[in-house]
């Protein structure tokens, strides 16, 4: 995987230039200024390039945004009303919230699947009109398209893009072994257990290198092991592409183990009821107890009305909905894996030094 | 075989011929040319309607599933239509076209068209709205959407309906030929009743039993696999 494609800072000014991009595209007779640049470059201070949401620039700005559901009975709340939210580059944002509060629909919007009533959303600095594949989704339920290979599946975006088969066959080669399907590239998505076709929708959608990755509750009809083993794929995709990532999830665990930021939504009008900031370093570890007590800080954010209790009519067990993920447990056995991919997350392992150091 | 080889000796009549006097009657009709040649006219008047039907049936299901206004406009008429059994068309072909190929390839092709559009339009209504959603996201528009997306999408259902197409496309055409001294296998069962023939009416029916059979065989028993492969055994139509 390539470094990420640093996209032009148009409305932010602050963000250090990306000196070696200068320099491999500036003309030869601009060398002088390269140099210059190249120079300046090294001298300004830069972000480490293994913390994406150290970044700075905003790459997704959601503007008093409403939503009524066009055909929805008169008087019926609207969605959203007045939705405002900002992320920064590099950032992996978490919306929870509890089933029917609007963030599906948000993120339906940003897509741009849906259009607002009012409002305005902006990517990377420009209007959202319509979808496009700047704007990467990874819905619930498998889109993988059934008639292609897992291989053609991740080429599709990058023909539709007009890359030549090469370009095409080389990406797909490189996604796939990113998320840990290489060899499987021949597999039908029937062929795929679950949690293997969303790592290759995964796959797919970081095909065009989008400036923004948008996840609807990729994970909610896995089981319980599956869906762990793919949050730590996504943190781990995420550390090595730096991706801006809006990931929905009803899951207040996996709200706190992906989230640099979590979002609470409210009930319809949804709006953001508590903002949590996961301030934990990563890798992260599962039953690390700055987790639990973030987790529990954002369940008892959730609105009250529903309360809790009101999430658990979701497809995964019950126990993996209120924080209470066994806050005092060994880190190590919670993830014992049955794919090989599970090795290339055995370094978070060492991060359990700093149990209760957050309490 | 057996049953049938007993139960015609039971008859004991010439109205029910063993499988022996069948046998012989497809053996003569060969050796005279006559089954073959009748083949052959059916087998192209088939090709020639069934074509025609799918070039017509498929867009028409189409427009249908994803162009409401049509929907609303001949929906109803499609469906209504698709339950007339063919052959009642054949009176209306012949006012129109007289006995010609014309009168036999109207039956035809209306018989095999309406269920191949039904089909068709009930298979783009039911892809899951996921796959168009995530066809958009990735930039998918236009006639890429339509090539690439929705029809492959839409192909299980599609090969459902071309093989009923396909099955009555071959019933229209034995109605149609049957009525008049067309040249095909349906006059060649015609001929039978006329000289009292029963050996011949069997041969014949045997040879469009065997010709059903080897469609099956030689068109969609891939396709069909294709389908099992790329979907899994359950979508099968």
């Amino acid at each position: 995987m390539p470094a990420p494609v640093a996209r032009c800072p148009v409305e932010t000014p602050r963000v250090p230039p990306r000196t070696a991009e200068r320099f491999s595209v500036a003309p030869a007779g601009a060398s002088v200024i390269v140099d210059t640049v190249f120079t300046l470059g090294g001298l300004l201070p830069r972000a480490p390039a293994r913390t994406p949401s150290a970044r700075q620039g905003t790459a997704l700005a959601l503007e008093g945004l409403t939503f009524a559901a066009p055909g929805a009975p008169a008087g019926s709340p609207a969605i959203l009303e007045g939705f405002d939210a900002h992320v920064r580059a590099g950032e992996l944002v978490v919306l929870a919230g509890p089933s029917g509060c609007g963030k599906s629909t948000l993120l339906n919007l940003v897509a741009g699947l849906l259009a607002p009533t009012t409002g305005r959303i902006r990517s990377d600095g420009r209007d959202v009109r319509g979808a496009g594949h700047d704007r990467a989704l990874v819905f619930q339920e498998a889109a993988l398209f059934p008639w292609l290979t897992l291989r053609q599946n991740v080429e599709f975006p990058l023909k539709v893009q007009g890359f030549s088969r090469a370009e095409r066959e080389a990406r797909a080669r490189e996604l796939l072994a990113l998320v840990h399907l290489e060899g499987r590239d021949g597999a039908f998505p029937h062929e795929l257990s679950g949690g293997m076709r969303q790592r290759g929708a995964i796959a797919r959608a970081l095909a065009t290198d989008p400036a923004v990755l948008l996840m609807d509750e990729p994970f909610a009809a896995l089981d319980p092991h599956t869906r762990e083993r793919l949050q730590d794929e996504v943190e781990r995709v995420w550390l090595a592409t730096g991706k801006t990532i809006v990931f929905v999830t009803h899951s207040v665990d996996e709200a706190v183990r992906l989230g640099d930021r979590v979002l609470v939504l409210g009930d319809r009008p949804s709006r953001v009821v508590a903002e949590v900031i996961v301030d934990v370093e990563r890798p992260r570890v599962r039953g690390d107890q700055r987790l639990a007590a973030l987790a529990a800080e954002v369940a008892a954010a959730l609105p009250r009305a529903r309360g809790p209790l009101a999430l658990i009519d979701s497809p995964d067990a019950p126990g993996d909905e209120l924080g209470h993920d066994a806050p005092f447990a060994p880190a190590a056995p919670h993830n014992t894996s049955h794919e090989p991919n599970s090795a290339s997350s055995s370094p978070r392992l060492r991060v359990g030094g700093g149990l209760g150091a957050g309490l | 075989m057996a049953a049938w080889a007993l139960a015609s000796s039971l008859a004991a009549s010439a109205l029910f011929p063993g499988p022996l006097p069948v046998a012989a009657a497809v053996v003569e009709g060969v050796r005279n040319g006559t089954l073959p040649s009748a083949l052959a006219l059916t087998l192209a008047r088939l090709l020639a309607g069934y074509t025609a039907a799918m070039v017509l049936g498929i867009p028409l299901g189409l427009g249908l599933a994803r162009i409401a206004p049509l929907r609303e406009a001949v929906g109803p008429l499609v469906f209504g239509l698709s339950a007339v059994p063919s052959i009642c068309w054949l009176p209306l072909a012949i006012l129109w076209f007289g006995l010609s190929e014309w009168a036999i390839q109207l039956v035809v092709i209306l018989g095999a068209m309406l269920p191949i559009a039904v089909a068709t339009e009930s298979s783009v209504r039911t892809i899951p709205p996921v796959i168009h959603r995530a066809a958009r996201t990735m930039g998918a528009s236009g006639a890429r959407l339509l090539f690439e997306v929705t029809l492959p999408a839409a192909f299980p259902g599609i090969l459902g309906g071309a093989k009923l197409g396909w099955t009555f496309a071959l019933r229209s055409l034995m109605a149609g030929e049957l009525l008049f001294v067309s040249g095909g296998l349906g006059q060649l069962l015609e001929t039978g009743r006329d000289l009292g023939d029963t050996a011949l009416v069997l041969a014949v029916v045997l040879v469009i039993v065997l010709l059903g059979r080897a469609s099956e065989a030689l068109l969609f028993a891939r396709l069909d696999g294709v389908v099992t492969r790329r979907w899994g055994a359950e979508v099968l139509p």
